[in-house]
């Protein structure tokens, strides 16, 4: 300042008392700083101390991101049961770490994902179970993987989820491994088909990825499709794409859209007049699309992770719940997958617990020695045995080929087995590990 | 080639019926008040809602009430016709709440955009609280004794369509015929035309008004209970997507103007089904391309020149 009129009061010149002022400017910024940083880190609730497991508060929270609404929720209802059941199941077997499980809703889109995974994180969730979609993993997941929030995905399919990052799993083999199987079974029934058409929906991560699996397998069998025909995820009115697709005579519609529209699209191609057979991918994998395409659901192809007709222990202990809670039905691979992600965070916190892994850290320690200890273990599962990759792919080694079978109101149905089949090599355990031995099937 | 040009114009019929039913819907009450019911969308999803529940449908697992149903079990014409009445009834609640008061108060028309849309987003909520947000399929039997599919000259189109064509044709032409001959009609006309003129004659404005929204509600739930039975109710949030492109037809076609709600109607309509099978993908964005051109040739719509100006 180059003039200045204020008298000099104190005995300080008027650049040490800028100095002096400045000096406490600075003390009171630091302090503020300071204040927030604590703040900040009590906030954070990766450094606090993880309570010992015989306290009071010793439960461990397993956060679920689950599509209670929107689209999704058609798997959202089966995943909710799932993990309820084997949350069930792991309190008859008294842990030595209680786990408390927190449900989200993550809705049916990336940003209500989103909310959810950062709630739970903030809530200071161990681990986390979700989201339902794979849409919605490649948008939620970063977060998990950023925060160091080991995450176990029930049912997203999609190639590229466990790359997202170290902190990523899944319990559900991706669609390269099992989707093409069904297609090996339409051609087994009919090695007369020649034209092939696909459907799938094109604003879809899971579906777009999926479809080129199938066209990858029906090109590999010198079938390349006569029309491929991209429809929207909102879709529901399929009659142009379909007499479209119908006027080059296919004898084998190939669909990868999710439930709802794909049960519409099954029931249109009938009435439409189309009589070949329909192979559907993982998005049809639960029997709420009976209501939907009702008896036109009759016999379609699906590949699948699960069979109910698998005779181990715990596939029986999983029907026993099931069936206590909706008798008469059968859960479907949704439920199962659902079941197994809870069952695999259960068994590795228990035997982190038994190791002292527990003890006496922080929860972002903890949740780091979980996701290793996660990936070496292994697990028997209603899906049958599996362990998981170093980057948190699922092994597992059989996978099924059902047919929906209608029953004659055409309101309800099943997945009626037709094939079970070995993992293809690519999917099978990496040399060295240790291979699952056979699994026996109960006749039905 | 003949047969191929009559699937297209008859799928493109399909769809380009309940883009107009949805359409005049709008423009019944723009015609009226000059402002567009955001909230059309949400009463399209209610009528689809009201027919299943009048047929004896049942609430599902993740509703507010599990297994609840009506005591009754109509046939599906008479579900619907009744449906379109309560969704007519319902379209006056909404009135009430998010038109009324900002009419009072001389808003401008912008706030009307936002409490509708705002009714819209409660109505849409209140069904996923009360039936939960999985799809709800129509019985089989609503349609029993009508074939599949019907084979025209070749063309082949899903009877449900035919039968979705045939009664959106007849609400149209029966409204049209309405606003045209009828003594209400023409009171609504006169009203659309200058609403202090027509007081001035002895109109009741604000009974003319409310007749509007009864009848565009009744229109949305017509169509949703169409396409119900046609495609099922994938969700609460099922007319959302009709109510944008009824919206995107009554621009097309002319704001305010009744023929050109049913010609926006089924330009769109064709236009989506003259999208070639190779440019599937494209389908949404090519029709909308169409609406583009024809706005920056005709930016009053299709049939702008019929507009009812007000003075």
């Amino acid at each position: 300042m180059l003039l200045d009129t204020t008298p000099a009061t104190s005995g300080f010149s008027l650049l040490q008392r800028r100095q002096r002022g400045a000096l406490r400017l600075s003390g009171l910024l630091a302090a503020a700083i300071g204040t927030v940083a604590i703040a900040g880190q009590q906030g954070d609730p990766s450094v606090k101390r993880l309570p010992a497991a015989g306290a009071a508060n010793g439960a461990l929270t397993i956060g679920a991101v689950i599509a209670l609404t929107g689209n999704a929720n058609l798997y959202g209802q089966d995943q909710r049961l799932g993990i309820d059941l084997a949350r069930r199941w792991s309190l008859s077997r008294a842990p030595q770490r209680p786990l408390r499980l927190q449900l989200e809703d993550g809705g049916s889109d990336e940003a209500t994902a989103i909310a959810a995974f950062n709630l739970l994180i903030k809530q200071g969730a161990l681990a986390l179970i979700g989201p339902t979609l794979s849409q919605q993993a490649f948008a939620a997941d970063p977060i998990a993987q950023r925060r160091g929030v080991p995450v176990v995905a029930p049912s997203n399919t999609a190639k590229g989820i466990p790359q997202i990052g170290h902190f990523i799993s899944r319990v559900s083999a991706q669609s390269s491994v099992i989707a093409p199987l069904s297609i090996t079974e339409a051609l087994r029934r009919d090695p007369k088909v020649r034209r092939v058409a696909v459907f799938y929906a094109q604003d879809d991560a899971y579906s777009t990825a999926e479809t080129l699996i199938f066209q990858k397998a029906l090109a590999a069998r010198g079938l390349p499709p006569v029309t491929i025909q991209r429809v929207q995820l909102a879709d529901n009115d399929f009659q142009i794409p379909i007499t479209a697709a119908l006027q080059l005579q296919p004898q084998l519609v190939v669909i990868s859209v999710q439930a709802v529209a794909g049960g519409n699209l099954i029931r249109q191609l009938r009435e439409l007049g189309y009589r070949g057979q329909i192979v559907v991918g993982n998005g049809l994998n639960t029997p709420n699309i009976y209501p939907i395409c009702q008896r036109w659901c009759d016999g379609i192809l699906i590949a699948q992770a699960y069979s109910p007709e698998l005779n181990t222990p715990i596939n029986r202990t999983f029907l026993r719940l099931f069936r206590a809670s909706n008798p008469g039905e059968s859960p479907s691979q949704i439920a199962a997958q659902a079941w197994s992600a809870y069952q695999v965070l259960f068994e590795a916190v228990q035997r982190l617990q038994a190791r002292g892994g527990l003890e006496d850290v922080g929860l972002g320690q903890a949740r780091e020695a979980l996701m290793q200890e996660l990936l070496s273990g292994r697990y028997d599962t209603p899906l049958g045995p599996i362990h998981f990759q170093r980057d948190g792919e699922v092994v597992q080694g059989r996978f099924y080929v059902a047919q929906v079978r209608m029953d004659p109101g055409g309101r309800t149905g099943r997945f009626e087995l037709v094939r079970n089949a070995s993992a293809p090599a690519s999917a099978a355990p990496a040399a060295g590990a240790a291979t699952s031995p056979p699994v026996p099937l109960t006749a039905r | 080639m003949i047969e191929s040009l009559l699937q297209t114009l008859l799928n493109g019929a399909a769809s380009g019926g309940v883009y107009a039913l949805v359409a005049l819907g709008y423009t019944l009450v723009f015609s009226v008040l000059g402002v567009i019911n955001f909230a059309l969308g949400a009463l399209f999803s209610l009528g689809g809602y009201l027919t299943y529940l009048l047929m004896g449908g049942r609430i599902s697992a993740n509703g507010a009430l599990p297994g609840w149903g009506l005591p009754l079990e109509l046939p599906f014409p008479l579900a619907l016709l009744l449906a379109a009445a309560l969704t007519g009834l319902a379209s006056l609640v909404v009135e009430k709440l998010a038109f009324v008061p900002l009419r009072r108060r001389n808003a401008e028309p912008l706030l009307y955009l936002i409490t509708s849309l705002g009714a819209g987003l409660v109505v849409v909520n209140l069904l996923q609280m009360l039936m939960g947000a999985e799809g709800y399929a129509f019985p089989a039997s609503a349609l029993a004794g009508l074939p599949a599919a019907v084979v025209v000259a070749g063309a082949r189109i899903r009877s449900v369509q035919v039968l979705l064509l045939a009664v959106c044709a007849a609400a149209v032409l029966a409204l049209t015929l309405w606003l045209e001959r009828s003594r209400g009609g023409r009171a609504l006309r006169a009203v659309a035309e200058d609403a202090t003129t027509a007081r001035l004659l002895g109109i009741n404005s604000d009974a003319m008004l409310r007749l509007a929204f009864l009848l565009s509600g009744a229109l949305a739930g017509l169509g949703g209970g169409l396409i119900g039975v046609s495609i099922s109710l994938p969700g609460p949030y099922v007319g959302i997507g009709y109510g944008l492109k009824g919206l995107a037809v009554l621009v097309l076609g002319g704001l305010g103007s009744v023929p050109g709600a049913i010609a926006g109607g089924l330009l769109l309509g064709l236009a989506e089904a003259m999208v070639p099978s190779g440019a599937s993908g494209w389908r949404d964005a090519l029709a909308f391309a169409i609406l583009f051109a024809v706005l920056l040739v005709r930016p009053s719509g299709l049939l702008g020149r019929r507009l009812v100006e007000k003075v």
